[in-house]
């Protein structure tokens, strides 16, 4: 591929914003994966096709709360955005059907975080 | 039709059943409202607040209430839920805030997509940087005052010019990221999370220095950093992003990983040096510095995963806007990994002179057990531990330095009452004897010296005399060492003598441990009246020092004890008692 100039920069960021509004992520950064991301990556994946749940699935790194791992994030359009920690299998499935299918929130597995970020 | 959420949790120290009494009395309460079908409640795990009693985030407003009362829950629905005004007296006003510059993308991106990386601005700050040239990228961060985030804490823009300033066409640019200290792994997690931050930051620093090639030198340790950041040079590889004529510009810079095999003490300078050149990882005599004779004798610029992580951002948004942050001589914010007795273990990023208090108690929730503050310790085996009454202090280079302690790269170990200072002074000065490299002898022989004279304190074999000893030593290690190992090496002694002195004079004097962690002091002893007769600690008793039957019930036979303690840990009816 030839080399990228300044533009072509632009042109990426723009297309990777137009995809799709609802995702799950899930952190897969040392400590999530030591507290079993992976496992609860694979019940996500799984519980989706299941489902036929057009959600994006996406992996990401440590957003600080290793104590708290596995985290997963989930955004689906219409709800509030919100992390759900120490995610097992099970629950895993239940994010898929209960808030990503049936549009209810899991109680008890929200974790919220007070934090200003910078743009 | 649903339009607001209601996040709600108990923060009240030890309660358990709060969150779900508030929770069914809320519920009632909206039914009664006839908005049980528009607002949403959810028990959350976590909400972020500690010690703040019943605590309340409404969505989408953003609204947090704390110390909510049953009877609040009629105003609020009144008020907030029905028509989006907050109530002024239950508002959560937070005493600190994460800031998250360094740790932005970190748990937003793909680590492994650079196209998400692109779209959250990424290699922007190097397209600006080829255009701007290496005399503005250089002033940009002269003026934005980032210091060295590895421990040090020198001027990073002053780093550059220096190397930039030595003549010769052949210079090297290197990402230290053999991060060692017991407890931290902040680069760890940014090298995972956001491993292109670092790789632009690298090219920026490249590009002003004058480099054509980089290093990134990453511990064996961290396999999965380790396959990130090459994941992420052969995408800026196949983009042009790294290698000939970057952007189209004159300017081209490789990037390789090289491994290091562990070794603390190849964190410092010039041993990393050599750990790349292929030779044994020890250090070297400084003048001459490496931005003079770095790698293979070329001009060499050494930076910290943290610095590099934080230089995109800087050229992005301008030196102004960084050096608003943060206090007179530390611009910007740190991440600190704090571990040990803290209830969130984590990463957290603060702006430079946040309160310790505010670190521990306010974001990190305080101790994991509830059991009385101690002390923190921060700058793993370079740094010193900070008491209570001092945790008012603001966090920055300076003041860390005032109370014995260094910034450090980052490790924050908190520790609660249970913690002996002498076992902490030891437990630091044994993983630099361990880790010494042997070459300069105060630190090998004195740093091997002060160990034997702190078992001899934890073990009660110790004299008043001992402690003038240790200072000595201490003082000699960090005149005469020859590098930051050795010269730093005494500070968790010196600093814990410093301030919980009266604890060392205990175990001399008394030959007690008032933490009960020395355990050559302590004498196990099994209370009938407690004892069940189960027969764990026998069993546990890797002596057999434990003798007696289920009918009779069991005795420590202290001659054969080994004070090892595993009887303590299995009981599970609190009857060994240690003393």
């Amino acid at each position: 591929m030839a080399a990228l100039t300044a533009d072509d920069l632009a042109a990426i960021a723009s297309r990777i914003h137009d995809q799709n509004a609802s995702w799950i992520r899930v952190g897969m950064s040392t400590c999530g994966i030591a507290a079993g991301a992976e496992r609860v990556y694979a019940a996500l994946e799984d519980e989706l096709q299941r489902q036929g749940a057009g959600v994006q699935l996406k992996k990401c790194g440590c957003l600080g709360m290793c104590a708290a791992e596995p985290l997963v994030e989930v955004n689906i359009a219409g709800m509030p955005r919100v992390i759900y920690c120490r995610v097992d299998e099970a629950c895993a499935r239940d994010i898929v059907r209960g808030h990503v299918c049936g549009g209810k929130l899991l109680q008890d597995y929200i974790i919220d975080m007070q934090s200003e970020d910078a743009s | 039709m649903i339009t607001k959420t209601v996040l709600i949790k108990d923060t009240t120290p030890g309660s358990t059943s709060g969150t779900k009494e508030f929770f069914d009395v809320f519920t009632a309460a909206l039914r009664e409202s006839k908005l049980a079908d528009e607002i949403r409640l959810v028990r959350a795990a976590d909400i972020g607040v500690y010690n703040h009693g019943i605590v309340l985030k409404i969505l989408p407003d953003n609204i947090t209430y704390a110390n909510v009362q049953h009877h609040d829950i009629k105003r609020i629905i009144g008020v907030t839920l029905k028509h989006g005004n907050p109530i002024k007296d239950l508002l959560y006003q937070p005493r600190a805030y994460q800031l998250r510059l360094v740790l932005k993308n970190c748990g937003r991106i793909d680590p492994e997509s650079i196209d998400d990386y692109i779209a959250h601005d990424g290699y922007r700050a190097l397209s600006a940087a080829l255009q701007a040239g290496p005399d503005t990228v250089i002033r940009e961060i002269t003026a934005s005052g980032l210091r060295g985030r590895g421990g040090g804490g020198f001027p990073t823009g002053l780093k550059w010019s220096m190397t930039r300033s030595t003549p010769g066409n052949e210079k090297y640019m290197i990402c230290n990221a053999d991060e060692g200290d017991p407890g931290a792994y902040m680069d760890r997690s940014v090298l995972e999370g956001d491993p292109h931050a670092v790789i632009e930051g690298m090219l920026i620093a490249g590009f002003a220095i004058g480099a054509s090639q980089g290093y990134f030198y990453i511990r064996a340790e961290y396999p999965l950093a380790i396959e990130r950041v090459q994941k992420a040079i052969d995408q800026a590889h196949a983009y042009g992003l790294v290698g000939e004529r970057i952007f189209g510009s004159d300017f081209s810079m490789d990037l390789e990983i090289r491994l290091g095999a562990g070794a603390f003490v190849c964190g410092e300078e010039t041993a990393l040096i050599a750990s790349i050149e292929g030779k044994r990882g020890t250090p070297s005599p400084r003048p001459p510095y490496p931005s003079v004779k770095g790698l293979w004798g070329k001009p060499t610029c050494i930076n910290n995963v943290e610095t590099l992580a934080n230089v995109p951002s800087i050229i992005r948004n301008g030196s102004a806007w960084f050096s608003r942050i943060g206090t007179e001589n530390s611009k910007g914010t740190k991440v600190f990994a704090v571990t040990g007795k803290v209830r969130n273990s984590g990463l957290i990023e603060v702006p430079m002179g946040t309160t310790l208090r505010d670190i521990v108690f306010e974001i990190g929730g305080g101790t994991a057990s509830g059991k009385r503050f101690k002390a923190v310790q921060t700058g793993g085996p370079s740094g010193g531990v900070i008491p209570e009454h001092l945790l008012d202090t603001p966090v920055d280079y300076d003041n860390l330095q005032k109370l014995g302690s260094i910034m450090g790269s980052g490790g924050m170990i908190v520790m609660d009452e249970d913690d002996c200072m002498v076992d902490i002074a030891k437990f630091y000065l044994k993983f630099c004897v361990d880790e010494s490299c042997g070459k300069c002898a105060p630190c090998r022989i004195g740093g091997y010296q002060m160990l034997n004279l702190l078992e001899n304190i934890s073990r009660g074999n110790a004299t008043l005399e001992d402690l003038e000893r240790l200072r000595l030593i201490a003082k000699a290690m960090q005149k005469a060492s020859l590098c930051g190992l050795g010269q730093t090496a005494a500070n968790p002694v010196l600093s814990t003598l410093r301030y919980f002195e009266d604890e060392y004079r205990e175990h001399i004097l008394n030959r007690r441990c008032p933490s009960k962690k020395c355990t050559a002091l302590l004498q196990f002893i099994i209370d009938r009246s407690r004892c069940k007769k189960c027969g764990l600690c026998a069993r546990s008793c890797p002596e057999k020092a434990i003798t007696g039957d289920k009918e009779h019930g069991y005795t420590i036979d202290t001659a054969r004890c080994i004070n090892c303690g595993m009887c303590f840990e299995t009981c599970k009816f609190g009857a060994v008692e240690r003393n």
